[in-house]
C-alpha cells in the first residue's frame, strides 16, 4: 500500500462546542427549512397564481353582476355588491333544463360508449393479441389525443362534410345510407360524442391495458385449463381483477367529460340552432369568455363555472380518499437538508 | 376446424383494424389534400401540386395575415418556454416532495394530487382577471404561464414518481462525499433521470405546441397570430372562404413535431400516460 | 478518530429504530455492528454518518459533539451495500467527486484519484462507467471514492452482501488489510456473523434497536451475554435446550428428558440458583463418545469437510459435527459426549446469561 495519507487531516470544519447541542441547531434547522421551501417556491407561486387566486376570484365574481356593460364601473370585489342572484338566475334560465339534459346526455353516453366501453374493448383486444401488435394499435388510439385539437376537428369536419367533399358521404352516399347533407348539422350529437369519445377512450385504454398486463399469466392459464371460454375468462377473471382501475377511469372520466368543452366549441360551438349541443361547461365559457358575442357576462358565467369547480374539488378529494393516494407518500430517508 | 380456428384467431386483428379506420382516415385526407388542388372525399381532383406548400415561402391567406414563420416562432417560443419552465419547476418541487423533510410536505403533496385531478379549465374566467391584473392579458408570456400552471400538477406528480425511484444510498453517498442538497439534485439525481425528464419535456412541448383554448381565450387581435392552432382556426370559420389546400398543408406542418414525438418516443409515450395516471391525469 | 455514542436513540413517531445505545470506539479500531435485519444497526450507522438526526443522545467525534454537523463536515467515507456509484460518471469522476466538491485543483484531483484507484487495483478502468464494471470492480470504486478524501472515519453498510461467495472472501481480507495499513477508524455493519468474527476488533451485537453486547469476537463467542447472541453468533448455531440444574452430593447436574450431565462447579453453581434454565452448547462441544449418552441419528447433512448430524435424545434434537468417514446414517444409534466446561446457561425469562453478567 503506497497511499500516503497526509499527516494533518482536515478536522471537522464547523466546530461546535463540547456539550449538548445548542443554538446552532436552531440555525441549521431554519436553514434547512428555507432550503426546502426554496425548492418549492416556484411551484407555489404558480399554484397560487393560477389555482388559488382564480378560484377565489371566480367565487367573488359569481356573486357580482359584472358584465361588459358595467365593466370598469362596478366594484365587484366589494361585499356590498354581492348577492346570490346569479345562482337563482341559473335555475330560472329558460334553457336550464336543456343545458342540464345536454350535459347529462353527453357525459353519460360518451362515457358508456367510448371512455369506458370502447376503452375496455380495445384494451382486451390489444392485450389478447401479440404484444408488439397490441402496442402499435394502442399507439394509434393515442393519436387523437396528441393531435392539435384544431387539426383534429378540421379532419372531422371534412369527414362529415356534405357532398362532394365529405368522406363519409363519398362512401355511404352511393349505398343510400346518407343523403349527402352535412352530417355534423344533421346529426350533431353523434359527432360530438364520437369526436370526444375517440380522444377520451385512450385514457381508459392505457390504464386498462396496463392493469390487464399486470395480471399474472398463471390466472389466465388456469382459467383456460379449467375449460373457461375467452368470454368467461374476461367475465370471471379479468374484470374482477381490474375493478379498481375501472372505478378510477369511470370517476375520473366523468369529471373530465363534465368540464371539458374544447372539442364541442370547435366542432359545433353549441349549435346547430339554439343550444342544440351546448353543455354546462361551454355555457359558462360562452357567457364569460367568448369575445364574439359582445355581451360578456363575467358574473353570471362565473356562477355556472363555480358549480363545476365545486364538483371538481369534491371529486378530487373523494379520489384521494377512495384510491388512498395519500398512502403513496413515503417518508424521506434522509433527515438533513 | 383449422380454418375456423384461424378465422377466430384473426378476429381481434380485424376488429382492431376496423376500429382505427375512423382515426386514420382523417390523417390520410390531410396528407392527400395538402398535395392536391382540391379533393372530393378522399380522391384528389385535378393534378397533384406543391402549391399548397407555398406558405413556407410567402404569406398565405392574403394580406393582413402574418407570415407562417412568425406564427411558428411564436408557437415555438411558447412551447419552449413551457417546456423549460415545467421541467424546472416540477423537478424542483418534485424533488422536495419526494426527498426533503419539511413542515407542510404532506399537505403540499395532497394539494398536488387534488390539483392533478382538478379540472383546471373551469378556472379560465378567474384566470382572465389574474392576467388582466398582471398586465399579462394578450401576451405570449401570459399564455405560456397559464399553460405552465395547468401542466404543473401533472409534472410535479410525474417527477415525484421518478425521484421516488432513485436510490437513497446514492443520495446519501453524495451527501457524505460533501455535496449540498442542491448539488445532489443538480449533479447526481437530475443526470440519472434524463430519460424521465426528456419524456416530461417532450410532453410539455407538444402540449404547448398544440394548445388552442388557452391562447385563443387570452389573446385578441394580435392574438390571431398567437399560435399555429389559433392561426389555423381562423380559416375554418364559415365567414372566410376556405383555402383548404393551404389549411391542410399548414396543419400537416404543425403536426411534424407531434409526429416526431410519436415515432421516436413510443415506449415513453404509453408509460408516461400510464405512470401519470397513477395519480390521475 | 475516536467515536463515542451516548444514549443514542432514533424514533420515527412511535416507531423505535434505536434505543439508548452507548458505545466507545477507539482511534484506529475496527468495530462491527452485527445483528439481524431491522435491528437498528444501519440506522445507527446513518446517524454516525449524519444522514439521520438522532432523536436523543449525543454523538462525539474526538470528544466534540457532532449531532448538528452535516455529513460533509464530518470527514467520513462510506461504502454502501448497493455501492451507490453515480451511473452517469466514469470511474475517475466517481472517485474524484468528493475532491471536486472540495474544489481541489484539477491536477491534484486527478493525481490523488489515480493513486487511490491504483491502490484498489482499478487504475486501468478510469474511463469506464459503473454499468460496465463487475460487482467486485464496482465495490472497489466505491471503496476508492470513500478513501480519496482521506477520511478519519470509514463506514461500511453491508458492503459485501451483493458479491458472490468467493469474491466476498477475498474482499473481506482486502478491506481488513487496508484498514490496518491505513489505520482509519472503521464501523462495519453486517448481518453475517462470519464477517463479524473475522474482521472485527470489537463486535457490537444489536437486536430490536438495542445493544446486546459490545466485546471482542472471542468474548462474544465464548461468553454470550444473552440467549440471542448465543443463537445468532456461531455457525452451525448453538444447541439450546431447557434443563433443570441441581446440586446433589456436591456435584452439579443438568438434566432433561434422557439427558443427565455433570456440570463444572463454577458454572453449575450459578445455574442451580435458578433451577430450570436454558442450556446452550455449541456443536463443536458435542462429540461421539462410546461412554456417552445414547441417542438416535435423525438426519445427516454433508457439509463437505464435516457432516452435520442431528441426533435425537428423548424428544430433543442436538446438532454436532462429525467426521464423514464415520459414515453415519439416519436411524443409527450413537452415544454423545458433552464438553460441559463450555456449557452456557441462560435465564428462561430474561434470556440473559447466568454466567457472564
Amino acid at each position: 500500500m503506497d497511499l500516503k495519507l497526509s499527516t494533518e487531516r482536515g478536522g471537522i470544519q464547523s466546530p461546535s462546542p463540547v456539550g449538548v447541542p445548542n443554538q446552532s441547531s436552531k440555525v441549521t434547522r431554519l436553514r434547512s427549512k428555507l432550503g426546502a421551501y426554496g425548492f418549492m417556491a416556484p411551484a407555489v407561486v404558480l399554484i397560487v397564481l393560477f389555482f388559488f387566486i382564480p378560484v377565489i376570484i371566480l367565487f367573488i365574481l359569481s356573486l357580482s353582476d359584472l358584465k361588459s356593460a358595467n365593466f370598469g364601473t362596478l366594484q365587484w370585489w366589494l361585499p356590498s355588491n354581492w348577492s346570490l342572484v346569479n345562482y337563482t338566475k341559473i335555475f330560472a334560465d329558460r334553457f336550464f333544463s336543456k343545458f342540464l339534459g345536454n350535459t347529462l346526455f353527453y357525459v353519460l353516453t360518451t362515457l358508456a360508449l367510448f371512455n369506458f366501453g370502447t376503452a375496455l374493448a380495445i384494451a382486451l383486444l390489444t392485450t389478447h393479441i401479440n404484444r408488439r401488435a397490441g402496442f402499435v394499435f394502442r399507439l394509434m388510439w393515442l393519436l387523437p389525443r396528441l393531435t392539435p385539437s384544431v387539426i383534429y376537428i378540421l379532419m372531422w369536419r371534412r369527414i362529415a362534410s356534405r357532398v362532394p367533399h365529405g368522406i363519409i358521404n363519398q362512401f355511404l352516399g352511393p349505398l343510400g345510407i346518407t343523403s349527402g347533407e352535412d352530417l355534423v348539422t344533421a346529426l350533431p350529437w353523434l359527432f360530438v360524442i364520437v369526436v370526444n369519445g375517440l380522444i377520451g377512450a385512450s385514457f381508459g385504454l392505457v390504464i386498462f391495458s396496463s392493469a390487464i398486463e399486470a395480471i399474472p399469466r398463471d390466472f389466465l392459464r388456469a382459467s383456460k385449463v379449467d375449460g373457461g371460454s375467452t368470454l368467461q375468462t374476461i367475465r370471471f377473471i379479468i374484470l374482477p381483477m381490474i375493478r379498481w382501475p375501472i372505478l378510477f377511469v369511470l370517476t375520473f372520466q366523468t369529471l373530465s367529460l363534465l368540464t371539458s368543452f374544447e372539442q364541442i366549441l370547435l366542432l359545433t360551438d353549441g349549435g346547430p340552432g339554439l343550444f342544440r349541443t351546448e353543455v354546462w361547461a361551454l355555457r359558462a365559457y360562452h357567457l364569460a369568455l367568448s369575445t364574439e358575442s359582445g355581451n360578456t357576462q363575467w358574473g353570471y358565467g362565473a356562477a355556472w363555472a363555480v358549480i363545476l369547480v365545486i364538483i371538481g374539488i369534491g371529486a378530487a378529494v373523494i379520489y384521494m380518499r377512495v384510491f388512498k393516494f395519500d398512502e403513496l407518500v413515503q417518508e424521506p430517508k434522509i433527515d438533513l437538508i | 376446424m383449422a380454418l375456423r380456428k384461424r378465422i377466430w384467431s384473426s378476429a381481434p386483428y380485424l376488429l382492431l383494424v376496423i376500429s382505427v379506420v375512423p382515426i386514420m382516415v382523417g390523417y390520410l385526407w390531410l396528407l392527400i389534400n395538402s398535395f392536391s388542388t382540391r379533393t372530393e372525399g378522399l380522391l384528389p381532383v385535378g393534378e397533384l401540386t406543391l402549391n399548397n406548400w407555398s406558405f413556407l415561402l410567402e404569406t398565405p391567406f392574403g394580406r393582413g395575415y402574418p407570415s407562417i414563420w412568425r406564427v411558428t416562432l411564436n408557437t415555438f417560443l411558447i412551447a419552449s418556454f413551457m417546456t423549460i419552465t415545467v421541467v424546472l419547476v416540477s423537478s424542483l418541487a418534485g424533488y422536495a416532495l419526494s426527498r426533503l423533510n419539511f413542515p407542510g410536505r404532506r399537505q403540499f403533496l395532497s394539494l398536488t394530487l387534488i390539483l392533478h385531478a382538478f379540472p383546471s379549465v373551469t378556472l379560465l374566467i378567474g384566470i382572465f382577471f389574474v392576467l388582466r391584473t398582471l398586465s399579462l392579458y394578450n401576451t405570449l408570456i401570459g399564455v405560456g404561464l397559464v399553460m405552465v400552471g395547468f401542466e404543473m400538477p401533472f409534472g410535479i406528480w410525474l417527477m415525484k414518481g421518478f425521484f421516488d425511484n432513485v436510490s437513497w444510498d446514492m443520495e446519501r453517498a453524495a451527501l457524505i462525499d460533501g455535496a449540498s442538497r442542491l448539488q445532489v439534485w443538480w449533479q447526481i439525481i437530475i443526470p440519472t433521470l434524463k430519460p424521465g425528464i426528456a419524456a416530461l419535456a417532450i410532453f410539455a412541448f407538444v402540449s404547448g405546441w398544440n394548445a388552442w383554448l388557452v391562447p385563443k381565450t387570452f389573446t385578441i387581435g394580435a392574438g390571431k397570430q398567437a399560435t399555429l392552432s389559433v392561426y389555423l382556426q381562423n380559416f375554418q370559420g364559415d365567414t372566410v372562404a376556405v383555402d383548404w389546400g393551404t389549411v391542410t398543408a399548414v396543419g400537416l406542418f404543425q403536426l411534424i413535431p407531434v409526429a416526431l414525438f410519436f415515432i421516436f418516443t413510443q415506449d415513453l409515450l404509453l408509460s408516461i400516460y400510464a405512470g401519470g395516471a397513477k395519480g390521475g391525469s | 478518530m475516536k467515536v463515542k455514542l451516548e444514549n443514542l436513540s432514533k424514533r420515527w413517531g412511535k416507531v423505535v429504530g434505536v434505543e439508548g445505545i452507548n458505545l466507545d470506539i477507539n482511534d484506529g479500531e475496527f468495530v462491527v455492528f452485527l445483528g439481524p435485519s431491522g435491528c437498528g444497526k444501519t440506522t445507527t450507522l446513518l446517524m454516525v454518518a449524519g444522514i439521520y438526526k438522532p432523536s436523543g443522545g449525543i454523538i462525539r467525534f474526538d470528544g466534540r459533539v457532532v449531532n448538528e454537523v452535516g455529513p460533509k463536515d464530518r470527514n467520513i467515507g462510506m461504502v454502501f451495500q448497493s455501492y451507490a456509484l453515480y451511473p452517469h460518471m466514469t470511474v475517475m469522476q466517481n472517485i474524484s467527486y468528493p475532491l471536486r466538491l472540495m474544489k481541489t485543483p484539477k491536477s491534484e484531483m486527478i493525481e490523488r484519484s489515480q493513486r487511490v484507484a491504483d491502490m484498489m487495483g482499478i487504475g486501468e478502468l478510469m474511463d469506464r462507467r459503473p454499468a460496465f464494471l463487475s460487482g467486485g470492480q464496482q465495490q472497489r470504486v466505491a471503496l476508492g471514492r470513500a478513501l480519496v478524501k482521506e477520511p478519519e472515519l470509514l463506514l461500511f453498510d453491508e458492503p459485501l452482501s451483493n458479491l458472490d461467495a468467493r469474491l466476498r472472501l477475498s474482499m473481506r481480507s482486502e478491506i481488513k488489510r487496508l484498514q490496518i495499513d491505513l489505520g482509519i477508524t472503521s464501523i462495519y455493519v453486517t448481518h453475517d456473523q462470519v464477517e463479524a468474527m473475522t474482521m472485527a476488533d470489537r463486535i457490537a451485537v444489536m437486536k430490536d434497536g438495542q445493544l446486546h453486547a459490545y466485546d471482542t469476537p472471542t468474548e462474544v463467542y465464548d461468553r454470550p451475554r444473552t440467549l440471542f447472541i448465543a443463537r445468532f453468533v456461531g455457525n452451525p448455531p448453538m444447541n439450546i435446550t431447557e434443563v433443570d440444574v441441581s446440586q446433589t452430593n456436591g456435584a452439579y447436574h443438568a438434566s432433561s428428558e434422557g439427558l443427565e450431565l455433570v456440570i463444572p462447579a463454577d458454572r453449575g453453581e450459578k445455574a442451580a440458583a435458578k433451577g430450570s434454565v436454558m442450556m446452550g452448547i455449541r456443536p463443536e462441544d458435542i462429540m461421539i463418545d462410546s461412554e456417552g449418552i445414547p441417542g438416535e441419528v435423525f438426519g445427516v447433512e454433508p457439509l463437505g469437510r464435516d457432516h452435520l448430524i442431528d441426533v435425537k435424545i428423548g424428544d430433543i434434537h442436538y446438532y454436532l459435527l462429525v467426521d464423514p468417514s464415520l459414515n453415519l446414517k439416519s436411524g443409527d444409534r450413537v452415544k454423545l459426549g458433552f464438553n460441559t466446561k463450555k456449557c452456557q446457561f441462560f435465564d428462561k425469562k430474561t434470556e440473559r446469561s447466568l454466567l457472564w453478567n
